[in-house]
């Protein structure tokens, strides 16, 4: 577990600066990047987009010169298994070829795409083995064998066979480390190896990465933009920002004493799980540098509220259709007999894994889908069974901002004519009424007027999503649905959007109804929560009674599979084994059993076990 | 707008602009007796300083007549594509907004279109309307038009699902405002640059016609033409068929770099 | 096997479709076939006579029924102009054409993918330009352009090759290639370029995904990476590009046969088109459309078998 502090490292890189051709002439990527590894410790780099982190473990394998980057100095030093010490910048592509996937094994970000789609999962790990260590094709099945025993993939000698888009996202991420494995390599470079998974997975994969330093003593190079799973897994932190290095330190340090304002900053617009324990309201994020560091409390003690939005037994399924004559042979149950209701000025939440149903559940709701049973009610109208004419009046009470701030907007549209679309639908403004109103709403959303007339391609992330907002707010809607709207965010980003969110919700009275994966993001902004799996709410109620008193196994596993940013909680890695989620996919004509509730404390419901 | 400002795209469109020049301007500015003007005595004379690309088998200058060629050549061309994009833009709209049943039967139909080659199809309705010109542009338009919907339905397809097709509707926007607003503006760059590399295509076809005679009819000159007449001295005469072949070969080749610049530009499939 | 069994039962349809549209294309425009058949100048009992004996008063339905019916029953009728019958004409030129477009497929094939991969593995370096210029010019020429330089270089110049004609290949196979070497090559490079570019495409996009980068990294030298791991993908899109490009071929054929003088389908159906064949034509245009369409569906069946993915999804 401790790294061996008096061996000498196994890599160690001193002022490393990598440039890119480009048109406009050579941008360099990363500038004076030094650190060193040792045996059995793990080393996180850390940073947000653009921060060159990505580019530091691609120069260190020398893939960045696939890339059209160029180590233009520096000294990577890297100590061979034979105890020769090379400088990898400066050796041939030959023996480049004979470290690679050998001494030094890496993991990508994309388990979808990291495996070869034409080739069997067997071939894929035999072949790296025939070449290092020349083993013959019967030595490198049994090998490969158990490889995928190592990391624990069910039915392994099935999966040698079978070809990746026959697997799920974490099997192909454990058969991506199997092969970075294979060799027994000195170093693991991780590169953003759990971002693309669900937290479950993450904590699997990540009880594995470690499992597998113990055993056979590597140093762990983890890239990551999650402080969260830099607390969980570094001995030591690199924070880098713009391609440069802005701290380093033990982890205990730089969560304890971050010595620069960009860490600060960075560590504060973090989360934590849990740090919302005994607290009655949602709380603003802490933004260091525009507002004061005291964290205000943005909606005072809930007034007992009516319900604004009631959705009873609602069910989605969508048709699985034959190719030929477009029959309906089964359906995806993607959301199965949800009721929760929503008080008017509130957030609920609707947290679940990839695949649970909590998007669709959301788009239902505003009719972008069709249900196929069950009430919903917001203030007055029953959504369900309006009319195409009274629907659209409806969807004035109800706006909807998106996941993907770079997809939600047309890009051949200014701003301002996105923005004011729906008071042109909805007629409630026109002529010159429209420009001031638009403007109105860019203040509100703290943008500046001067980009009214732009076009969304020369705004950044958090920016193209406050236009997002200021959209779905042009119709002064009473419910918000906000499915994952600060995923695709930076933390710093995250917390200002989030802010933002909740000051709407304190002036303007507005119901959110808060779709996200993000546990720690939804225990800081929820009044009610609802946890959804395979199309149902397993658990819902008052925010604190679901993350202090979580009583569904569910919600429980989901809970301890969070990475927590604080080096001082760690969670146990003890192995945590392989659970295939079950399809939702149903034949026609099949009908589920209820959702049945055991009400636990009064609002706390919990679905009981059929 | 600095990606698009390269050799090659402004190469592509200077020729173009050149040609297209010609083709407005030439009736204009050579007499027509210069073209039409027959000298047996001049017969299959070669490049010369009086007949810079030599003359053709009734001694009429292939420099004139090329810069006449260019005219109608370019005529068909341009109303051909009109036509296919006329028909094929509503339909491959309307076949990859709407979906459904609408979708089936009509990418049925233009699949099976797909079966006949191009050039057979165009021929054989030009065979039997009877070869003119304006038969031509009809023949080489409908030829052309189920291409265009497949690649134009494939791409509204893609549109119709984006996330601000999405956001539109939930702010109220629906049926007509949302194709003018949202997934015209967004298929348009494809046509675009669609449209000037089937352009190319029809020139080809164009000459390919008129080559078999079931194009342009004489007294009417168009680079297809010229090449045919030219084939019986092709021996003697080479350069009657390389002259027009050559004028052929430049105007696709400049519409061809001119769409391939455009494609990285605005074709969103072609981003990384 | 049920996903075969589907297509064989949309192979039905469309060949319903495409007899349809040939009818629909040779009957409803105007034309009259006994006047073309006899002339304007001929007499009106004559052509009248000629009506009854062709059907062409018949309905339309009832015509295009007897046709499909003759053809289900291998009955394809006479050609007016050749005065034989249209069966054995046809299976005689569509072997003929056969010839030239094999050759011209593998040609353009055996050249384009190494010279793709090539221009992808260079990306923009002085390699891929130099290659993506020529395919451009290639792309940018007319075939029968192409067949007339030939003509001028090899055939009247340099005197190796002949310059028209068609050699039966059972009668004398080494005449028959020599006939057909010039005309397959003028009908392969236009595709050739075309390929490459495709190939090149393709393969860029690849060669920027994950798993090459993941292949890199597992230590494969440079040759396994791209000749392996890049080409097994590229190979199917590569191969449905090509499938599509048959039909253009088809199309080509028609130009390129009747500049060379080699009797095949494309020849026959221009000659028919020039005299006004209708039964000629109607069969023929169905002929090369059905062809068309099941050499597409034959290549899908490939792509079947080196793409698992889509094996599994049906």
């Amino acid at each position: 577990m401790m790294a061996q502090l008096d061996l000498p490292p196994i890599i160690e890189v001193s002022n490393l600066r990598v440039a890119f051709e480009t048109d406009g002439g050579p941008v360099v990527g990363v500038k004076d990047v030094s650190f060193s590894i040792r045996p059995g410790e793990t080393l996180c780099v850390v940073g947000e987009s653009g921060s060159g982190k990505s580019v530091t473990s691609l120069s260190l394998m020398r893939l960045v010169e696939f890339g059209g980057g160029r180590i233009t100095h520096g000294r990577l030093a890297f100590t061979r298994s034979n105890g020769e010490v090379i400088d990898l910048a400066q050796t041939d592509a030959r023996t480049m070829q004979a470290i690679r996937g050998n001494e030094i094994g890496m993991i990508f970000q994309e388990p979808m795409t990291s495996l070869n789609p034409v080739f069997t999962i067997g071939r894929q790990l035999e072949d790296g083995l025939q070449k290092h260590k020349r083993l013959s094709s019967e030595a490198a099945r049994a090998r490969a064998l158990e490889l995928l025993r190592q990391v624990r993939i069910p039915e392994p000698e099935r999966r040698l066979r079978q070809y990746p888009h026959e697997l799920s996202g974490g099997m192909r991420q454990r058969v991506v480390i199997a092969i970075a494995m294979a060799c027994e390599p000195r170093l693991l470079i991780a590169d953003e190896p759990t971002t693309a998974l669900d937290v479950t997975i993450q904590a699997e994969i990540l009880a594995l990465i470690d499992r597998l330093k113990r055993e056979n003593g590597m140093a762990v190079l983890f890239i990551t933009h999650d402080m969260a799973v830099v607390a969980q897994m570094a001995d030591r932190v690199v924070v880098m920002h713009r391609g440069e290095v802005v701290e380093a330190g033990p982890v205990a340090d730089i969560f304890a004493a971050p010595t620069k304002d960009y860490t600060r900053a960075l560590l504060a617009a973090v989360p934590k799980l849990g740090e919302m324990r005994g607290k009655l309201a949602p709380e603003r994020m802490r933004v260091i540098g525009m507002e004061p560091v005291v964290a205000i409390s943005a909606v005072a003690a809930e007034p007992p509220a009516q319900p604004l939005l009631s959705v009873r037994h609602l069910s989605t399924r969508f048709p699985v259709r034959g190719s030929l004559l477009r029959r309906t042979v089964a359906k995806v149950h993607a959301v199965e007999d949800v009721s929760f209701s929503l008080a008017k000025g509130q957030t609920l939440s609707l947290v679940g894994e990839s695949g649970c149903g909590k998007s669709t559940c959301g788009r239902s709701i505003l009719r972008l889908v069709e249900a196929e049973a069950g009430e919903i009610e917001l203030d007055g109208w029953d959504i369900r069974t309006l009319s195409v004419v009274d629907l659209r009046r409806a969807r004035r009470d109800m706006q909807m901002v998106f996941q993907d701030p770079y997809a939600s907007l047309n890009p051949y549209r200014r701003l301002i004519d996105q923005v004011a679309e729906p008071l042109q639908n909805f007629g409630i403004a026109s002529g010159s009424e429209i420009t001031d109103r638009v403007a109105a709403l860019f203040d509100r959303v703290e943008l500046p007027r001067n980009f009214l007339r732009r076009y969304p391609h020369e705004l950044s992330g958090g920016q193209r999503q406050r236009v997002a907002i200021a959209r779905a707010l042009a119709p002064s809607p009473k419910l918000i649905v906000a499915d994952e709207s600060v995923s695709a965010l930076d933390v710093s980003v995250q917390a200002q959007v989030l802010n933002l969110l909740m000051e709407l919700q304190a002036d303007l009275g507005i119901s959110f109804l808060f779709i996200s994966h993000d546990m720690a993001v939804v225990e800081r902004v929820s009044h009610q929560v609802a946890v959804m799996y395979l199309g149902r709410v397993v658990e819902i109620g008052p925010r604190a009674a679901v993350f202090e008193d979580p009583r569904h196994p569910y919600t429980r596993s989901l809970l301890s599979a969070v990475p927590i940013a604080d080096p001082s909680q760690r969670r146990p890695r003890e192995d945590q084994n392989f659970r295939p989620l079950s399809s939702p996919i149903f034949p026609v004509g099949h009908s589920p059993a209820p959702s049945l509730y055991d009400e636990v404390t009064p609002g706390h419901l919990v679905l009981a076990e059929f | 707008m600095r990606r698009f400002l390269t050799p090659k795209s402004l190469i592509g469109l200077g020729i173009v602009v050149i040609m297209v020049t010609i083709a407005v301007a030439a009736p204009f500015v050579i007499p027509a007796s210069f073209a039409t003007r027959m000298q047996l005595a001049m017969r299959l004379q070669p490049p010369s300083a009086a007949h810079w690309f030599g003359t053709d088998q009734l001694g009429r200058d292939l420099f004139y007549r090329v810069m006449l060629g260019a005219r109608t050549s370019l005529t068909i061309a341009g109303a051909a594509v009109g036509i296919s994009v006329t028909f094929g833009l509503p339909l491959g709209i309307i076949s990859g907004y709407f979906g459904g049943w609408t979708d089936i039967v009509l990418m049925r139909l233009v699949d099976t279109l797909l079966s006949f080659p191009a050039l057979l199809l165009a021929l054989t309705i030009s065979a039997m309307l009877g070869p003119s010109v304006p038969n031509t542009i009809i023949s080489i338009g409908v030829a052309f038009t189920p291409f265009l919907a497949r690649i134009i339905r494939g791409e509204a397809l893609r549109v119709a699902q984006m996330p601000y097709v999405e956001a539109a509707q939930a702010t109220g926007t629906s049926g007509f405002a949302m194709i003018i607003r949202h997934v015209l503006p967004n298929v348009l760059p494809l046509v675009i640059v669609q449209g000037t590399i089937s352009l190319a295509f029809a020139i080809l076809a164009e000459a390919g016609l008129s080559f078999l005679g079931l194009g342009t009819q004489p007294p009417q000159s168009s680079w297809g033409l010229m090449i045919q007449t030219s084939r019986d001295f092709l021996d003697v005469a080479p350069w009657t068929a390389l002259v027009p072949g050559a004028a052929v070969a430049l105007t696709v080749l400049a519409l061809n770099m001119f769409g391939d610049v455009l494609r990285d530009v605005l074709d969103p499939r072609a981003q990384r | 096997m049920s996903y075969i069994l589907r297509r064989l039962l949309s192979i039905a349809l469309t060949l319903v479709l495409i007899s349809m549209i040939t009818f629909g294309v040779t009957n409803i425009l105007p034309g009259d076939v006994a006047m073309m058949v006899l002339g304007t100048q001929s007499n009106p009992t004559a052509l009248a006579g000629l009506r009854q004996t062709l059907g062409l008063n018949d309905p339309l339905a009832l015509q295009y029924w007897r046709w499909v019916v003759g053809m289900l029953t291998g009955h394809f009728g006479n050609s007016l102009m050749f005065k034989v019958p249209i069966g054995p004409l046809l299976l005689q030129k569509m072997t003929a054409s056969a010839l030239i477009v094999v050759m011209s497929m593998a040609l353009a094939l055996a050249c384009a993918i190494p010279l793709g991969v090539w221009s992808a593995v260079h990306r923009n370096r002085w390699q891929d330009s130099t290659a993506a210029s020529a395919a451009l010019l290639g792309i940018s020429l007319p075939d029968f352009f192409w067949g007339i330089v030939m003509i001028l270089i090899f055939a009247r110049t340099l005197g190796w090759l002949p310059s028209s004609g068609f050699t039966d290949p059972s009668v004398n196979f080494i005449a028959a290639l020599q006939h057909a070497l010039l005309p397959a090559c003028a009908l392969g490079l236009g595709l050739m370029a075309h390929l490459t570019r495709i190939t090149r495409s393709t393969m860029t996009g690849i060669l920027n995904q994950e798993f090459i980068r993941v292949a890199r990294a597992k230590g494969l030298d440079e040759r396994t990476v791209i000749w392996r791991y890049a080409l097994a993908n590229a190979i199917g899109p590569v191969m449905t590009v090509a499938g599509l490009q048959v039909g253009y071929l088809f199309g080509s054929i028609i130009v390129i046969e009747s500049l060379f003088n080699y009797t095949g389908m494309g020849w026959v159906t221009y000659q028919a088109l020039l005299n006004r064949d209708i039964p000629l034509i109607e069969t023929s245009v169905f002929v090369i459309a059905t062809v068309v369409m099941l050499v597409n569906f034959l290549v899908d069946l490939l792509y079947l078998a080196v793409d698992p993915r889509l094996r599994q999804s049906r």
